[in-house]
C-alpha cells in the first residue's frame, strides 16, 4: 500500500548525476536494453500486468516516454485505462510531468469521477502534501461510503507519516466493515510486526490462512512470526505450519531452515518431553537437515567435499544456537 | 402435395427486412438500456453484511488448517450468545413487497421499457405491414403440431407445416438473433471496459442475499455445527513418511 516517493526514477542519462545516479543508471540499465515493442504489443502487455496487478513502474514509464505519449490516440478507449496506469506508474517513478498529463487528460474526459479524484489525491500524496490529501479523501468517501480504495489511502498516509499506531487503529475500523479485505489483512500484519505485537500479526496471518490455504508462503509466514513469539506451544504450531509449507511446495529452502531450528527448540525445550514424542521430533531433525544437504548437493552438483563440510559445521552451529536465539 | 413456389419478391421485400429491423432493433435496444441504466448503488450496511457472511463460510471451510485455540477465538466472535456478531446485529427485515420501494418501481419500469415495449411495438407493426406472406421453408419435416408456432397469421389447414410465416419469421429472429448480438457488441469490448472507468470498483462481494437475518440466522447455525479437526495433527509424521498417527495417540 505504501506507494509514492520510495524510488526517484529519472530516466533521461544526460541529466543525471552524482552517487545517486549511478544507482538510478545501474536501476535503468536493463530497461533500456529491453526490446522495443510495436504498438500493439506495447497494449497486450499493459493490458496482461494490468490484469495481474503487477506495478512494474518503471518499464510502464520507460514504454510511456519511447512510444505510447505519441500515439495514445490510436488505443481507443484503452486509452483511458491506460492513462490511470501510467499515471500510477509515474507516481512511482517521481515522474510528475508524466503524471500531469495523464490527469488533466483524465480530468478533461470524467470532470466528476472519483476514480480521478483519487488519482488527484495520490498526487498530493506523492508531493507530501499530506492534509490536502487527506480532505480530497474524505470528500471521496463522504460522496460513495462503499468505496474501499479511498479509506486505504487514509492509512498509506499515516504509514508514510510513520504514524503507525494511528495507522493501525484506522486499519482496524476498515475492517470492521471491509472483513473479507485480505490485502488490508496482510497490511495490518505488516504494520503489527513492525510495532512488534507479534500475537496480533500472528492473528492477521491467520486470516489470510483462511482465504487462501494452499498458499505456501502464507504457511511459511505465519510460522516465521509464531516461532519469533516462542514458547512451546508457538513453537509446535510454527512446526506444523513449516511442514505444511514443505508439503505444498517442496523448493521452500526458508521453510526447511525453519523447520530445523522449530523442532530444534521443541526438542531441547522442554526436559518432560515424552519419550516417543521426543524421538519423533529429533527423526524431523534428521530428516530436515538431511533435505537441506540433499539441496546443497543437487544444486552443487558433484558436491565438493569441503562446501559439505562448510554446510554440515554450519548446521551444528544452527543446532547448537537455536535454542538460545528467537528469531530465525 | 404440389411444391409451392414463393415469389423473389417476397425474399427481397419481406425476408430480407424481417431479419435487418429485428436485428437493428436488437442493437438500438442495447444502446438505450445502457444509456437508462443506472449504477447500482450498495449500501454500506449490505457491503458489510456480505463481507462478514463470506468471511464466516472461509472460517468454515478453511477453520481446520488454524491452531484450536485460532478456530475457537474466530467462533466465539461470531456465534457468542451475549456478545457474538451474528447474535449482537440486528438486521430489518426486508420488506416483501417491492411496490413500496420507489427505487425498484423505476427499475422495473426501465426494464419494461427496454424490453417488453419494442417487443410489442415492433411485433405489432410487423405483424400488421408483413401479415400474410408465407416467408420461407425449413429444410425438413415437421409434424402438424408446430403448425400454430410456425404459421402464425396463416390459417391453412392444408399448408406443410415445415413453411414459415412472416410473424413468426420475426419471432424466430428475435430469440435467435442473441448469439449474433454477443458476437456484434462483444462483451469483452473496449467500450465496455471504458464504461466502467466512471464507477468505482466496490469490491467483488457485492452479491447479497436478500434478507441478512436470514442468511446471519443460517450461517450461525452452520458455524454452530461445524467442528474443529486440525488438519496438521500429524503433518510431521505424514512428511517424514510416517503416517501412522499412533505416536500421538500414545503420548
Amino acid at each position: 500500500m505504501g506507494r509514492g516517493e520510495e524510488d526517484g526514477g529519472e530516466r533521461d542519462p544526460g541529466r543525471v548525476t552524482g552517487e545517486k545516479g549511478a544507482q538510478v543508471m545501474e536501476m535503468l540499465g536493463k530497461h533500456f536494453n529491453c526490446p522495443k515493442y510495436t504498438l500493439l504489443e506495447a497494449r497486450d502487455k499493459l493490458r496482461l500486468w494490468r490484469e495481474e496487478n503487477e506495478r512494474r513502474s518503471l518499464e510502464v514509464v520507460d514504454m510511456w516516454d519511447s512510444y505510447l505519449q505519441s500515439n495514445i490516440h490510436k488505443l481507443g478507449d484503452e486509452r483511458l485505462l491506460v492513462w490511470e496506469q501510467v499515471c500510477i506508474a509515474a507516481l512511482d517513478c517521481n515522474r510528475m510531468d508524466v503524471v500531469d498529463i495523464c490527469l488533466v487528460s483524465l480530468a478533461t474526459e470524467f470532470p466528476s469521477s472519483m476514480r480521478v479524484r483519487k488519482l488527484q489525491a495520490m498526487k498530493m500524496e506523492a508531493l507530501e502534501k499530506y492534509d490536502e490529501a487527506l480532505e480530497l479523501l474524505d470528500q471521496i468517501i463522504k460522496r460513495d461510503e462503499t468505496n474501499a480504495a479511498p479509506r486505504k489511502r487514509r492509512v498509506a498516509i499515516l504509514k508514510a507519516k510513520g504514524r503507525i499506531a494511528e495507522a493501525i487503529k484506522e486499519l482496524n475500523e476498515y475492517l470492521k466493515k471491509f472483513m473479507s479485505d485480505q490485502e488490508a489483512w496482510q497490511e495490518l500484519c505488516e504494520l503489527y510486526l513492525l510495532e512488534q505485537d507479534y500475537a496480533k500479526a500472528a492473528f492477521c496471518m491467520e486470516e489470510l490462512i483462511l482465504h487462501n490455504p494452499h498458499n505456501h508462503l502464507v504457511h511459511q509466514r505465519y510460522a516465521d512470526i509464531k516461532y519469533t513469539q516462542g514458547g512451546l506451544e508457538n513453537m509446535e504450531v510454527a512446526r506444523a505450519h513449516y511442514c505444511l509449507a514443505l508439503k505444498l511446495n517442496q523448493n521452500n529452502m526458508r521453510a526447511l531452515y525453519g523447520l530445523l531450528l522449530a523442532a530444534t527448540n521443541v526438542s531441547s525445550m522442554t526436559k518432560s518431553l515424552s519419550a516417543p514424542k521426543k524421538k519423533e521430533c529429533n527423526k524431523l531433525i534428521a530428516w530436515a537437515s538431511k533435505q537441506i544437504r540433499n539441496r546443497y548437493e543437487e544444486v552443487s552438483g558433484r558436491s565438493p567435499e569441503c562446501e559439505l563440510e562448510a554446510l554440515n559445521g554450519m548446521l551444528g552451529a544452527l543446532q547448537i544456537a537455536g535454542p538460545q536465539s528467537s528469531s530465525p | 402435395m404440389a411444391e409451392l413456389l414463393l415469389d423473389p419478391d417476397i425474399r427481397v421485400w419481406v425476408f430480407l427486412p424481417i431479419v435487418v429491423i429485428t436485428f437493428l432493433v436488437g442493437i438500438v435496444r442495447h444502446y438505450v438500456s445502457i444509456l437508462l441504466a443506472t449504477q447500482k448503488r450498495a449500501e454500506l450496511q449490505q457491503l458489510q453484511d456480505s463481507q462478514v457472511m463470506i468471511r464466516a463460510r472461509l472460517l468454515r471451510e478453511n477453520g481446520h488448517y488454524l491452531p484450536r485455540s485460532s478456530f475457537i477465538m474466530r467462533r466465539h466472535f461470531f456465534n457468542n450468545e451475549e456478545t457474538g456478531y451474528f447474535k449482537t446485529q440486528k438486521r430489518a427485515a426486508v420488506s416483501q413487497n417491492p411496490m413500496t420501494d420507489p427505487s425498484m418501481m423505476t427499475e422495473m419500469l426501465k426494464g419494461n421499457i427496454t424490453t417488453v415495449l419494442p417487443m410489442i411495438i415492433i411485433g405489432g407493426w410487423i405483424n400488421w405491414t408483413f401479415s400474410g406472406f408465407v416467408t420461407t421453408k425449413v429444410p425438413f419435416p415437421l409434424t402438424l403440431r408446430f403448425k400454430p408456432m410456425l404459421q402464425r397469421g396463416i390459417e391453412l389447414v392444408s399448408l406443410d407445416a415445415a413453411w414459415v410465416s412472416s410473424a413468426s419469421w420475426y419471432f424466430l429472429n428475435v430469440f435467435g438473433l442473441r448469439s449474433i448480438y454477443t458476437l456484434v457488441l462483444g462483451e469483452n469490448n473496449a467500450a465496455d471496459q471504458s464504461q466502467h472507468l466512471q464507477d468505482q470498483m466496490s469490491g467483488a462481494a457485492m452479491a447479497m442475499p436478500p434478507d441478512p437475518k436470514v442468511a446471519f440466522k443460517a450461517e450461525w447455525e452452520a458455524l454452530e455445527i461445524c467442528e474443529h479437526r486440525w488438519a496438521l495433527e500429524n503433518i510431521e509424521g505424514v512428511l517424514v513418511g510416517n503416517p501412522s498417527p499412533a505416536i500421538e495417540q500414545a503420548s
